[in-house]
Formats: structure tokens, C-alpha cells, sequence
């Protein structure tokens, strides 16, 4: 319980500063280790069997850490929800835009007052942030920025 | 607004603010001057005139393309050569 509650505290403590979490992670399995050895002498078998577990439960735990640590995973998937806030995140940052008019179903040309050379700007605002590239054919006709989260999703094959 | 040559400006304007990203007085003074000079043409509607413009614009296209050159050669040079161009 004592270890279990130590990980809790060196987890929560080593959550800021992931990349310099590998050294003290290796101090901290010391410590636990150290813990579990000195439970047991006190104890019956069957404490050790929970210690057992408990510090396998513990392994597991260091494991999700470790993973945590590792940075070379790919993007967290899509989402619908996640589309339309970038977004619309992306517009209200956009300067010729107000973001108090600005909702999901707002037309570019005749809600905000933006031209066809705007609307450029914006779809090459939204190739950056999504990192592929919108042909000319099918930017031209990207007037909300519902129209942008639709088009989005289906190139990305998010349904949902 | 049915222009046939309209997707050729869209895509040259599309070139123009890619390529002004690094342009050295900075992509917001760049995107200004370069929106300016789109509007001012914007009542043009004769084919031949705005092919015309399309060439102009193609010609700032190299244009910069040479200056962002320039700017990597001179750079280069100042590394290999200390005491600078002249030498």
C-alpha cells in the first residue's frame, strides 16, 4: 500500500517535467524496491503474495510511465469535435475575422465579409495546421467552416 | 465570378503567399502589398489584360525565387569566406 501510494506521489511529482523523468524514474523503482524488501520480514506468506502483486501492479504502472515518456507515438486520432475546434480555433487567430460572428455555419463571403482572396488565405491556414494539401478545385468551394470540417473528416476517413 | 482564368489567379495568388512566407521584410508586410496589388487589378475583365497581369505575376514569382537565392549564396559565401564578399 505504502509503495503503491509512494508511485502515486512520484507519478503526480514527475507529470510537469516528462523528459527529465528517466533518472529520477529509476530512483524512484529504487526506493520501491527497497520498500517491498522490508515489508515482508515482518509479514506472513500471505502478505508476501500481496506484496507480490502489489509490485507487480507497481511494474505495470512503471511500464505506463515509461510509455508515457516515449515521444515517438504518431497524432492522437481525429475527431469530429477535435476538427471543428481547430477550426474554428484557426479562424478566430485568422486577423480579418471576428470572432464574436463567427459560428460553424457562418458563410465566409456573406456572414463575415471576407473575398474570394481571404478564403484563399484561409484554406492555407487550414492546409498548415492539417498538414496535407487542399487542391484549388475543392478549396474554391469551402464556404463554412462547416464545409471545411465535412471535407476534413472525409479525407481523413473520420466518421463518426 | 465565371471567369475561366479565375482559377489561374487563385492559384498564383496561392504561390505568391506561399513563396512570401520568408520574404526578409516579413510574411504581414508581404501579404499586404500583395493583396493591394491584387484588388487594384480586381475590375479587370478583358482575357488578354489579365493574362497580361498573370505574366506579371509570374515574373515577381521569379523574382523572388532569385532573391531567395541570392540571400542563400551570400550566406554561404559569408560562412566559407571570412573576410566577406569582396575577397
Amino acid at each position: 500500500m505504502a509503495s503503491r501510494v509512494l508511485c502515486v506521489c512520484v507519478r503526480s511529482a514527475l507529470r510537469p517535467l516528462p523528459r527529465r523523468s528517466l533518472p529520477a524514474l529509476s530512483s524512484s523503482s529504487a526506493c520501491r524496491q527497497r520498500s517491498s524488501l522490508a515489508r515482508p520480514t515482518s509479514g506472513a506468506p500471505v502478505l508476501a503474495t500481496q506484496m507480490y502483486e502489489g509490485s507487480y501492479r507497481n511494474n505495470k504502472v512503471s511500464d505506463s510511465l515509461y510509455q508515457s515518456c516515449r515521444q515517438y507515438s504518431g497524432p492522437p486520432p481525429l475527431t469530429l469535435e477535435g476538427i471543428s475546434e481547430r477550426v474554428l480555433y484557426v479562424l478566430k487567430l485568422y486577423d480579418k475575422v471576428d470572432p464574436e460572428k463567427l459560428a460553424i455555419g457562418s458563410h465566409f463571403m456573406k456572414d463575415l465579409g471576407l473575398d474570394s482572396l481571404d478564403q484563399v488565405e484561409i484554406i492555407m491556414a487550414m492546409e498548415d495546421e492539417f498538414g496535407f494539401e487542399i487542391p484549388d478545385a475543392d478549396g474554391e468551394k469551402l464556404m463554412t467552416p462547416q464545409e471545411i470540417v465535412d471535407y476534413i473528416a472525409d479525407k481523413k476517413d473520420v466518421y463518426e | 465570378m465565371a471567369n475561366p482564368l479565375r482559377g489561374e489567379v487563385v492559384t498564383l495568388y496561392k504561390n505568391l503567399l506561399f513563396l512570401g512566407r520568408e520574404y526578409p521584410k516579413g510574411e504581414v508586410f508581404f501579404k499586404e502589398r500583395l493583396k493591394k496589388a491584387f484588388m487594384k487589378n480586381k475590375d479587370v475583365s478583358d482575357p488578354e489584360k489579365i493574362r497580361e497581369l498573370i505574366s506579371r505575376g509570374e515574373f515577381v514569382i521569379k523574382e523572388l525565387e532569385a532573391l531567395y537565392f541570392l540571400r542563400k549564396y551570400r550566406a554561404m559565401k559569408q560562412r566559407y569566406y571570412e573576410d566577406g564578399p569582396g575577397s
